[in-house]
């Protein structure tokens, strides 16, 4: 399936509704990008109800990319022995865009 | 040719428009889409954005319903000890749970204004201290025999049961054993599949659940009938930190990692059904989550956010048919 991506911010209740998921699946992604796929007319009246900006792929993926740096440096700073914590997340790996 | 006319003894309305106030059964054709359209119930299985936290934070414990629950501890740079609570729209803030050090991946059960937390890491401990909650303020209960971090559990504050986890200090690592909380702690069957990062039907009771996923990534489900645990059929999607709600015959499994997955799958007593679409944002979701098969609340993240999503089952839709 061929996907689009936009920037928005989640504002929480009503950024996507029941009706919204029951028509298309809407993915998040780490810097407020979210996946949608390229060919719904319900999926673009959803990027305008919540304004978001678009990007392509490559811009989207650099978004996601520096998320991740980020929260990979956030654990690596952590002491070794919270690292080996079962209910400490794994580090985060990379997410490569579909 | 059979026609609409011939079996109902009626025309379908040709119209420029969709007509208001449409009665379950109806059928027209809008001529200005050019679609044959019918109004039908239709049952969907769908996630949706909630009211965001107040305090950002991974590993949010949660429990009640989903229009009244609340979110215990997690973690941002540290061992959070933030509760808020979740009326369906927004989270409120409430008093922080007593403790020196916060928590993280609580086991918590009951509602919002009975609660009962514990097994939550500390980064520093396998903690065996136990947290109630009053509407007001909270004390501590009596402590479990054996400390853990990640375990899971069912029932309420006052008749619970927690199942597995994690402790390597004189321990074996991932538990099997089990306990019911009375006011004080008994220890009952053990899980055949010792593990840590389960999830259970949280809604359950404390003599009927179910347990199911768990680290290492399993798929392994266990029923509970308040003496012993019987092995049934697994999950589709092996996981750890994954989340769950419901009973122990109308269990919702949702999330988990790793990778961190969205994938949403229903029990129905005797096996699991994955759902065509998972959580809008895939997660991690170590510690107890709120709600039941039809209606359940996630309220924590894979990275320290502030993101919910609310699960429900039924919409009423316009089924559209495009004709050419």
């Amino acid at each position: 399936m061929a996907y689009k991506y936009c920037v928005a911010e989640c504002w929480g209740k009503g950024f996507i509704t029941h009706d919204d998921s029951s028509k298309f699946q809407v993915s998040g992604f780490p810097g407020n990008v979210w996946q949608i796929p390229a060919n719904s007319q319900d999926a673009n009246l959803w990027v305008n109800k919540v304004a978001g900006s678009w990007k392509t792929k490559a811009e989207a993926q650099a978004i996601v990319d520096v998320e991740v740096t980020a929260a990979q440096a956030a654990w690596d700073a952590l002491p070794e022995e919270q690292k080996q914590q079962p209910f400490n997340r794994q580090r985060p790996t990379a997410i490569v865009l579909e | 040719m059979t026609t609409y006319y011939g079996l109902y003894g009626q025309k379908v309305q040709y119209l420029a428009s969709d007509p208001t106030d449409v009665q379950i059964g109806q059928v027209w054709y809008n001529s200005t889409s050019a679609t044959l359209k019918v109004r039908q119930e239709v049952t969907v299985n769908a996630w949706a954005t909630g009211g965001n936290l107040n305090n950002a934070r991974s590993g949010v414990g949660s429990a009640g319903t989903q229009t009244a629950a609340i979110g215990v501890g997690g973690f941002t740079n540290d061992y959070s000890k933030k509760v808020e609570s979740y009326n369906g729209t927004s989270w409120s803030n409430l008093t922080d749970f007593t403790s020196p050090i916060g928590r993280t991946g609580l086991a918590v059960l009951g509602s919002e204004p009975a609660t009962l937390a514990w097994s939550g890491g500390d980064g520093v401990t396998y903690p065996n201290a136990v947290f109630l909650y009053n509407g007001t303020s909270w004390t501590t209960g009596t402590n479990m025999p054996i400390g853990r971090s990640v375990a899971t559990g069912s029932g309420t504050q006052t008749s619970a049961l927690s199942a597995g986890g994690y402790n390597d200090d004189g321990q074996p690592g991932q538990l099997n054993t089990c306990f019911f909380y009375n006011g004080s702690w008994t220890s009952t069957g053990n899980l055949n599949t010792a593990r840590s990062n389960l999830a259970g039907s949280s809604g359950g009771t404390q003599t009927a659940a179910l347990v199911f996923g768990g680290q290492p990534p399993t798929t392994a489900t266990e029923s509970f009938n308040g003496t012993s645990w019987t092995s049934v059929n697994s999950l589709n999607t092996g996981r750890q930190q994954l989340a769950g709600a419901g009973t122990q015959t109308t269990a919702l499994a949702f999330g988990g990692s790793p990778p961190a997955t969205g994938a949403t799958e229903l029990w129905n007593g005797t096996s699991w059904t994955s759902n065509p679409t998972g959580l809008n944002t895939a997660r991690g979701i170590p510690g107890t989550q709120a709600g039941t098969q039809t209606a359940a609340l996630s309220a924590s993240s894979n990275y320290p956010g502030s993101a919910t999503e609310e699960w429900n089952t039924v919409l009423t839709l316009n089924k559209t048919v495009t004709v050419s």
